[in-house]
């Protein structure tokens, strides 16, 4: 395939960036409900962590100190948003009202027609709502200020991290083929994957043998990853680009399972006509 | 009314009640998969929500003057007016997203029977609030074993009435953002962002600001439903609790007209 033909291959996609991005713009209050969301969210944790580190002046358990804690969980829950990116109830949803016909018509591949419809409301979700939340906490509380390297760093790190949140969700999303109880599993994924990710408790703060299955697992890559980047929890450029690799391998991984997962999926699939 | 038709009144209500809990629980023998995944979610949530404390409390010993055992027994009491509340009103949520909406509210206005009651009665003993419920009971009591919690005559007569007055705040709660959708047709970011608010409610209240306290007891009165009702029968603090009843009484008839109002209101779609 020439450069040319990938890009207007690529060209196809656009329109369903475009059309979620506008049906997300056209509900305006969901912003208001995630702003609120993610105050709520954010203010649950800082006030908690900031009373475990109430005595701590300098460096207290897991290499933190207040400020550092309070920059760890602010971040991790604008992390989240940027994870939510809804994939795993739409796609159940099409699968369940048998919508997902019409999908597999379309000359185009849907776990990337999905992607593309995702990651733009992902990115304006975190920055609309995550930019002021960020602000208004930065005004409230000290926060750690990282360095130039790292914050970039982080930025590349977030990126591979929404790839990840996307794979997972689609994954469950396709779930939808084998059970109608999407709403029980997503239950359980959101507790799952937020402990593990270390959005509620920083990984560094986790029992020895916890802490070593979260690091094995993906969703390290979710919040971990990012934020030790952010904070400078590694050692040397090594390390750091340790941290990177494991998230791309993730990444990588992930999305051939999904890939998989969608072959099999397809071919069960039964819609009945109406 | 007379005494006597108040009297039928309730009768038949609570036999409806009875009745349909029953056609209710037909279906959970009916769809077991829905009812495991549904009870198994809450399971792995407060799972979840455990093993924060836990992590939590491995770090300090005492959070706002409450310790690990406390703050279990605050956890687990809090999921009791929740899951009952869950038990009878889990319908407020499709009220609030789509009866309006999609003009299907007039089907509870047609029946020789309150529309309120109609439209809870469609989703009673929903399957998630036995999961809620089980767990809750299962943490308050190994909370306050833990403490050697003595209740006293007076602690023991009053608990089931916390738990209910809890209840009944929460329904309040959940009737007032629902009902809003009689005016918005679709209420349900304002019922969920409510919701979520009421997450605080699991935690001593001693940690937050000020202004957020005064909101959680004043405004959204999350603080009645658990953090006033745990800090009595632990530590025997009794400052907020006559204000319990007057909150959960005024809450109530303060969702019920606003239920009422937005009924009146209501206009078939006409399709």
């Amino acid at each position: 395939m020439s450069a040319a033909t990938g890009l207007a291959g690529l060209r196809r996609y656009t329109p369903f960036a475009v059309g979620s991005l506008q049906t997300m713009l056209r509900y305006r209050s969901t912003f208001f409900v995630n702003a609120l969301t993610a105050t709520t969210a954010v203010s649950l944790q800082v006030f908690l962590w900031r009373a475990v580190y109430n005595g701590d002046s300098g460096s207290g358990p897991g290499g933190f100190d207040r400020a550092g804690i309070t920059t760890y969980v602010l971040l991790a829950q604008v992390l989240g948003l940027l994870h939510a990116n809804r994939v795993d109830e739409e796609v159940s949803g099409e699968i369940q009202r048998g919508d997902i016909a019409v999908s597999l018509i379309r000359p185009v591949s849907y776990p990337l027609t999905r992607f593309c419809a995702g990651v733009p409301v992902s990115l304006v979700n975190a920055g609309l709502v995550g930019g002021p939340v960020v602000l208004l906490y930065a005004g409230l509380l000290p926060l750690q200020r990282p360095g130039a390297g790292d914050a970039l760093l982080f930025t590349a790190s977030s990126l591979l991290a929404m790839v990840i949140a996307f794979e997972v969700n689609l994954l469950v999303g396709l779930a939808g083929f084998a059970t109608t109880n999407i709403w029980g599993i997503r239950i359980v994924k959101d507790c799952l994957v937020a402990l593990l990710a270390g959005q509620v408790v920083p990984i560094s703060l986790m029992p020895g043998p916890l802490a070593a299955t979260a690091r094995l697992l993906p969703f390290a890559g979710l919040v971990d990853s990012p934020l030790r980047l952010l904070l400078g929890e590694y050692q040397g450029p090594a390390e750091a680009a340790e941290i990177l690799a494991g998230q791309a391998a993730w990444t990588a991984g992930m999305s051939l399972l999904t890939a998989l997962a969608w072959r099999r999926a397809v071919r069960r699939v039964e819609v009945l006509g109406g | 009314m007379s005494a006597r038709g108040a009297a039928a009144t309730a009768a038949r209500y609570t036999r409806l009640t009875w009745y349909l809990s029953g056609v209710s629980l037909h279906r959970l023998t009916e769809y077991r998969m829905d009812f495991l995944i549904g009870a198994g979610g809450f399971l792995a949530r407060v799972g979840c929500q455990l093993l924060v404390v836990a992590m939590v409390f491995q770090q300090v010993s005492v959070i706002g003057g409450w310790d690990y055992r406390q703050v279990l027994f605050l956890l687990g009491f809090s999921l009791l007016p929740r899951g009952l509340d869950r038990l009878f009103t889990d319908q407020m949520w499709i009220l609030a997203r789509r009866l309006v909406q999609s003009g299907d509210f007039y089907r509870y206005l047609i029946r020789p029977v309150n529309p309120l009651f109609t439209l809870l009665s469609e989703r009673f003993l929903y399957p998630d609030a036995f999961g809620e419920l089980a767990t809750g009971i299962g943490i308050t009591w190994y909370a306050a074993d833990g403490l050697r919690l003595r209740l006293t005559p007076l602690q023991l007569v009053l608990a089931p009435l916390l738990v209910l007055c809890g209840a009944v705040i929460l329904a309040s709660i959940k009737t007032l953002f629902a009902s809003l959708s009689f005016w918005t047709t679709n209420s349900f970011p304002a019922l969920y962002a409510a919701g979520q608010l009421g997450d605080f409610a699991g935690y001593p209240l001693d940690l937050y600001q000020p202004s957020l306290r005064w909101l959680l007891t004043w405004v959204l009165p999350y603080a009645f439903t658990a953090y006033v009702p745990a800090s009595y029968l632990v530590f025997g603090r009794t400052g907020l609790l006559p204000w319990l009843p007057v909150v959960t009484a005024a809450l109530a008839a303060l969702a019920l007209t606003t239920w009422h109002r937005g009924v009146d209101r209501y206009e078939m779609t006409g399709s």
